[in-house]
């Protein structure tokens, strides 16, 4: 390995994937089917500088962590390649304008300079949370790429493909490594463009290029929420910067998740403002990682490639609304309402997903409600506002990274060789004909269930116990004083204190019954997220017993030589099976995830680091998340174990809800119904408007003259004659006005 | 990097279309390829020129500083009392566009290279006679001078539109035509009455737009009931005629008609260009001459700015036909820039001098893009196209492109200037008014956001018919050479240089913004100090500022 700087490294990360991209678009044609060559090895080559740079800080973090798990923020001060823009003296707080505005909206401004620039750089930072996030991006990355090779070979659009991989995973890293706000907004918007040109790949299908215009248009009204809350920030805060800056005269302006804030404990508004921000992004982060209510577009995205799907819709780009909220994880927890909140959206839409994914005949239709469903659970998880929950949420990030990458390659593999038919109920029997996919999609569904040791078990377990730890709090006293059948064992925690201290300040400021209020809300969102586990592992299950159990069958469009993969595309299942089941196990048992994301400057904010508890495995909660799981997949065999796919399902039994779900809550046709025919109406209207009125008043000005002029006209009748006696009748007119003057 | 002379540099620039159409006038017995390649070649070395004299202006720290360069004074008219010159020279208001105009010129010239078949010769002079008006208007520092160009824009273009334009062109033409005029006859009108003012009080006519703003600043029009609002009154006789070359909603319709029925160079440089004659009259002369008429304005110019966002993209989302559709698009665009304007900070206001160039090539991009489809399928009907992309990738790479820029993707130009509008929008409404304007701000502000949203809506459904799903085509017109319908040598180089911008300010904003940045201010600081004063002596009254009272200008005329 070179000695590399780690700076050097981070800008690698994003720019080899850059590279490759540019050189697929400029060569794609030269290389013909070598064409994913420059896309695969600058993946590589990314995976390459993004492990080390984890292994690296993972090493830097080890050394400076004190005994007594209070971590200490451990980042790298951030590359800036190029001033994007600066604009002097932009920005002048609220109090230099002389205006009375109340203090809501001048409270953060107060000792700031009376004029800031806007200077925006292309910053690039690294600290835990990026480190993980890039590890991920790059590694599913290129084994997504790789797979690809076989999956999209013969396609008339090959090189296109691998250049959009390539440039979605350059957009993807410098969306998580990006170190100010209009940075992350500008990839923000960039991985959607990507995912836009993705999921039209095939432009031909007219159900291809509606579904790519509907992930943009839905995304884009998520980033209506994060254009104004950059902007609000802005506002508030002074830059956008996360980190620290120097001003021109030296002195010093402290960036929004910079240390000197972080450090301050009053550093971050609360209040209508503070939590306006927090909502604002949460709609953001419901866009681009498809949560109640703007979910709609991720099941229609399946219309675009299936490696695609795996890497942009499942693995990576949907999940960087998680990371979101993580990175401002300072700016929620001084909100505790719109925490609140974005554990209700998660629960919510992991709930709604989940009762939707269980009645879908379309095998990539089942795992995008699964994806939708599970990340809900990381939103229910980032919710709980407590260090435990932002880890957690992190954790189930990396681990759905890889089963979800895993089990929509394996889903690809079935597409593949079923001639592109992907409707469960047209083959069955399947392992008999792909092992492997059979067995390595077993893996990952058994890790997306929640069973023990693969990976879904450990990071879902973790995800139970934060909501667990806000429902019922007393549980987690030293005292056990709470009713046995709640609490749960192995949490022997002095924290409870600095919850109710730090995290639920504003609530038991406000009233007495408020902490128990949120309390209630956990407890039910609890109960829904385990309620939720037993869904999961129902539809998951459903869906292998439909694909790869029961007497073989392979439709027509596969041809007679249906087929186990090549080794191209199996090998990254492999390797990602191996992924699934190691990696729960190992990072749970290590708290080498944990500990490591403790130390991301964010998550060291007082109100976040108080919540700090010690590491514990929650056999009660174990035990309950499998008992559902398991409960989950008996009802799937029972429904579906070697049975015709096609055969009758226990779904009808569910009468009027099995309508609700196959059309998923009749919530395309609200939209339908209460915004586009509305919004078109109205824009009919405007049109007409338009023509008619507004263009018609401009036609009636014009006439106005013409008119005059055919009056007028008639004058000029062209005789010689008549002018004459005009003239001579104006004449004698000016004659007698001239007399009548000189006789007065 | 000394050349010759910047003044005579400007000049020459100037003047260089002018020769290439006596060139091109002249070669007219020899044929179409004879005329357009001199034309090709006059826009070229006048693009060479003017991105040569960009360069040395941005090389001379006058230009950091908010001062003109490259002045030409040609002292007309000088006397005890008359003190008129002809004066030329660039400044940071004018740079971008002056630099535009060329490249733009070029693009106009491309397009038409096998649009235009009838009466070349015309037609190219013209175009060039056009570029010549479009680079004095930018250069102009002197009223007279500035009208007569602006003016001089109009001619060539209503004959552009009139005689190469398509089914209506004659209807198009005389709309565009007495509309503008009618317009701008009224912003001559107010501009005399700033020239009268000065006069009466200096005793000495001068034209120069810096010494007019340097009287007004000292000695402004009146803004009370005894003045007579005579500084509102002049406002309005300004805004006539640069809101209907924004244009700005309700006085745009003469537009989508324009567009729709002109030649593709034509829109080229109406949409590139033309339009933004009136945001640089507002830049130019309503806001430092007028600051506090200006600043009383503002609230409800910002309001039809955001209305005008909302509203153009209603309307382009059901239009049936492609170019009227990127029409309104323009109308939506330009609703930006207003707003930007009259938000009157610092950011929003840079924001609206950039998104000027933004558009600029983005719609000229499109409509360039729009004209050639039609040259290929004989029609502009989005319902009569699909899958373009299957059998025009690159056309429909261009097409993203511009699309991706006008919706304001991040990394393309398009973004910077909207979301320095909005961030400078939502700072006016957020701490930059007095309590009672607040929610006006505030809303007109969120809605120019949901702007953004209907935006995308539009533009990406019309790729999505237009450009993607099965392969449609209408029927040919006679007999098509079978070859093929991608991008072909001279659009590429229409449209190469546009891409080349669009990327590099989406990049590297601060190269563009940085040297104009003084200008800007400068020309903008006197009306956002008046509106900051407005808001301060909340509740407001029409008497702002109180002014001793002063005579008539008329009557004070010797």
């Amino acid at each position: 390995m070179v000695d590399l700087d780690p700076k050097t490294l981070l800008v690698l990360v994003p720019a080899l994937p850059l590279a490759g991209a540019i050189l697929t678009v400029a060569l794609g044609r030269l290389l013909g089917p070598r064409a994913h060559w420059p896309a695969v090895l600058s993946i590589a080559a990314a995976a390459v500088a993004a492990v080390t740079l984890l292994v690296g800080l993972g090493r830097e973090v080890a050394s400076s962590a004190d005994h007594d798990h209070a971590a200490s923020p451990v980042e790298l001060t951030p590359v800036t390649l190029w001033q994007w823009a600066s604009i002097p003296d932009a920005y002048q707080p609220a109090a230099a304008t002389g205006l009375d505005l109340g203090d809501d909206l001048t409270a953060k401004a107060e000792g700031l300079p009376a004029a800031i620039p806007f200077t925006i750089g292309i910053d690039l930072r690294l600290d835990p949370l990026t480190a993980v996030m890039l590890a991920v991006i790059t590694c599913v990355g290129l084994l997504v790429a790789i797979y690809s090779i076989g999956y999209m070979h013969d396609d008339p659009g090959y090189p296109r493909f691998f250049a959009l991989v390539a440039a979605f995973v350059f957009s993807m890293a410098m969306l998580v490594a990006a170190s100010n706000f209009l940075l992350v907004y500008v990839f923000w918007e960039a991985v959607g463009a990507c995912s836009y040109l993705l999921i039209g790949f095939w432009f031909r299908k007219p159900s291809a290029s509606a579904a790519a215009k509907k992930a943009f248009l839905v995304n884009r009204v998520g980033d209506f929420g994060l254009a104004v809350a950059v902007f609000l920030l802005w506002m508030t805060y002074g830059t956008l910067n996360f980190h620290d800056t120097l001003l021109a005269d030296g002195s010093p302006l402290p960036g929004i998740l910079g240390m000197e804030r972080l450090a301050d404990p009053s550093g971050y508004v609360a209040g209508g403002v503070g939590t306006a921000i927090c909502l604002l992004l949460l709609l953001a982060a419901c866009g681009k990682s498809a949560q109640l209510p703007l979910h709609v577009w991720l099941p229609d995205a399946m219309e675009g490639p299936t490696p695609a799907s795996a890497l942009i819709h499942a693995a990576t780009m949907v999940t960087a609304g998680v990371y979101l909220v993580a990175r401002c994880a300072p700016l929620y927890v001084a909100c505790p309402a719109a925490l609140t909140v974005v554990s209700i959206v998660g629960a919510t839409t992991a709930l709604v997903a989940a009762l939707i994914g269980t009645v879908q005949n379309d095998l990539k239709r089942v795992l995008a409600y699964s994806t939708i469903s599970q990340l809900g659970y990381m939103f229910a998880s980032l919710g709980t506002g407590t260090l435990l929950g932002f880890t957690a949420a992190i954790f189930h990030l990396v681990t759905h990274a890889f089963f979800k990458a895993l089990l929509f390659l394996g889903a690809g593999s079935v597409m593949h060789a079923m001639g592109g038919v992907i409707d469960m109920r047209r083959f069955g029997g399947l392992r008999r004909v792909m092992p492997i996919t059979a067995a390595t999609f077993l893996v990952g569904s058994l890790a997306l269930a929640g069973i023990a040791p693969f990976a879904g078990f450990f990071s879902k377990d973790e995800i139970l116990a934060s909501l667990h730890a806000r429902g019922w709090p007393d549980a987690h006293t030293e005292h056990h004083d709470a009713d046995p059948h709640e609490g749960h064992a192995g949490l022997d925690l002095p924290a409870a204190a600095a919850f109710q201290a730090v995290s639920f300040r504003s609530e038991s400021d406000g009233s007495a019954g408020g902490a128990d209020e949120s309390a209630s809300t956990f407890r039910t969102l609890y109960w829904m997220s385990l309620f939720t586990a037993f869904l999961t592992a129902f539809y998951t299950f459903r869906a292998v017993f439909m694909t790869f159990t029961g007497p073989t069958r392979v439709p027509d469009e596969a041809g007679h030589h249906a087929h186990e993969s090549p080794p191209v595309m199996t090998w990254p299942l492999i390797v990602l099976a191996v992924a699934a089941t190691v990696s729960g196990w190992w990072l749970f048992s290590t708290h080498a995830l944990a500990d490591f994301l403790a130390a991301t400057p964010s998550l060291t904010a007082p109100a976040v680091a108080a919540t700090a508890t010690p590491h514990a495995f929650h056999l009660d909660l174990a035990l309950q998340g499998t008992f559902a799981a398991v409960a989950g997949i008996v009802l799937a065999a029972a429904g579906h174990f070697g049975r015709r796919s096609d055969g009758p399902q226990p779904e009808r039994y569910l009468g009027p809800f099995e309508t609700l779900f196959a059309h998923r809550f009749f919530i395309d046709e609200i939209y339908t119904a209460l915004i586009v025919r509305p919004l078109e109406f109205v824009a009919m209207l405007s049109a007409w408007f338009d023509r008619s009125v507004v263009d018609g008043l401009v036609d009636f000005v014009a006439r106005i003259p013409w008119g005059i002029g055919a009056v007028v006209r008639r004058l000029q009748s062209g005789l010689v004659q008549r002018y004459a006696v005009a003239g001579a009748l104006g004449t004698l007119l000016i004659v007698l006005m001239l007399a009548w003057r000189l006789r007065g | 990097m000394n050349g010759f002379d910047t003044k005579i540099h400007l000049l020459l620039t100037i003047i260089a279309p002018l020769v290439g159409g006596v060139v091109a006038w002249a070669l007219g017995s020899r044929g179409l390829s004879a005329v357009r390649q001199s034309a090709a070649v006059s826009t070229l070395a006048t693009l060479g020129l003017a991105g040569w004299l960009v360069i040395r202006a941005l090389a001379d720290p006058a230009l950091a500083a908010g001062l003109p360069v490259a002045l030409v004074e040609v002292p007309w008219l000088t006397g005890d009392f008359f003190n008129v010159s002809l004066s030329l020279g660039l400044d940071g208001l004018s740079l971008w566009m002056f630099g535009l105009s060329a490249l733009l010129s070029v693009t106009a010239v491309f397009v038409s290279w096998e649009a235009v078949t009838d009466r070349p010769v015309g037609f190219y002079c013209l175009l060039l006679v056009l570029e010549s008006a479009m680079l004095g208007v930018f250069a102009a520092r002197d009223i007279l001078l500035f009208y007569v160009f602006f003016e001089f824009t109009l001619v060539p273009l209503f004959f552009l539109i009139g005689i190469w334009g398509h089914e209506e062109r004659r209807k198009a033409a005389v709309k565009f035509f007495i509309y503008t005029l009618a317009g701008s006859l009224l912003t001559f009108l107010g501009l005399l009455v700033i020239v009268l003012w000065s006069t009466a009080h200096t005793n000495i006519v001068t034209f120069d737009i810096e010494t007019l703003t340097d009287h007004m600043r000292t000695d402004p029009l009146p803004m009370t009931a005894a003045g007579g609002y005579l500084q509102m009154v002049v406002f309005l006789a300004l805004l006539a005629g640069f809101a209907v070359k924004v244009p700005i909603v309700p006085l745009h319709t003469w537009l989508p008609l324009a567009h729709v029925e002109a030649p593709t160079g034509g829109s080229v440089d109406l949409a590139g260009v033309l339009l933004k004659i009136g945001i640089y009259g507002f830049l130019r002369f309503s806001m430092p001459m007028l600051p506090e008429a200006t600043a009383v304005a503002a609230p409800w110019l910002f309001a039809l700015g955001a209305a005008g966002i909302i509203y153009g993209a209603l309307v382009a989302l059901v239009q049936t036909d492609l170019k009227r559709l990127v029409a309104y698009s323009s109308v939506s665009h330009m609703g930006y820039v207003v707003m930007g304007l009259f938000a009157l900070t610092p950011v929003a206001i840079e924001g609206a001098n950039i998104q000027l160039i933004n558009h600029g090539l983005a719609s000229a991009g499109l409509f360039a893009i729009v004209g050639m489809l039609y040259e290929r399928f004989h029609t502009r009907s989005i319902a009569n196209l699909g899958g373009i992309a299957a059998k025009a990738p690159w056309l429909a790479v261009f097409f993203m492109l511009f699309t991706f820029s006008s919706i304001g993707l991040p990394g393309l130009n398009g973004f910077v200037g909207e979301f320095m509008i909005l961030a400078g929008s939502f700072q006016r409404a957020w701490s930059g008014v007095s309590a009672a304007w607040q929610t006006w701000y505030l809303s007109l502000a969120v809605l120019a956001v949901v702007g953004v949203v209907l935006g995308a809506w539009y533009m990406l459904w019309a790729v999505q018919r237009v450009f993607f799903g099965p392969s449609r085509e209408p029927p040919r017109h006679g007999e098509e050479p079978a070859e093929s319908l991608d991008i072909r040598r001279h659009e590429l180089v229409a449209l190469a240089p546009l891409a080349v911008f669009v990327l590099w300010i989406g990049l590297a904003p601060g190269t563009f913004l940085g040297p104009v940045s003084a200008s800007v201010r400068e020309t903008t600081g006197e009306a956002a100090i008046a509106f900051a004063a407005r808001m301060a002596e909340e509740p407001a009254t029409a008497d702002i500022v109180e002014r001793p009272t002063s005579p008539s200008p008329l009557a004070v005329l010797p």
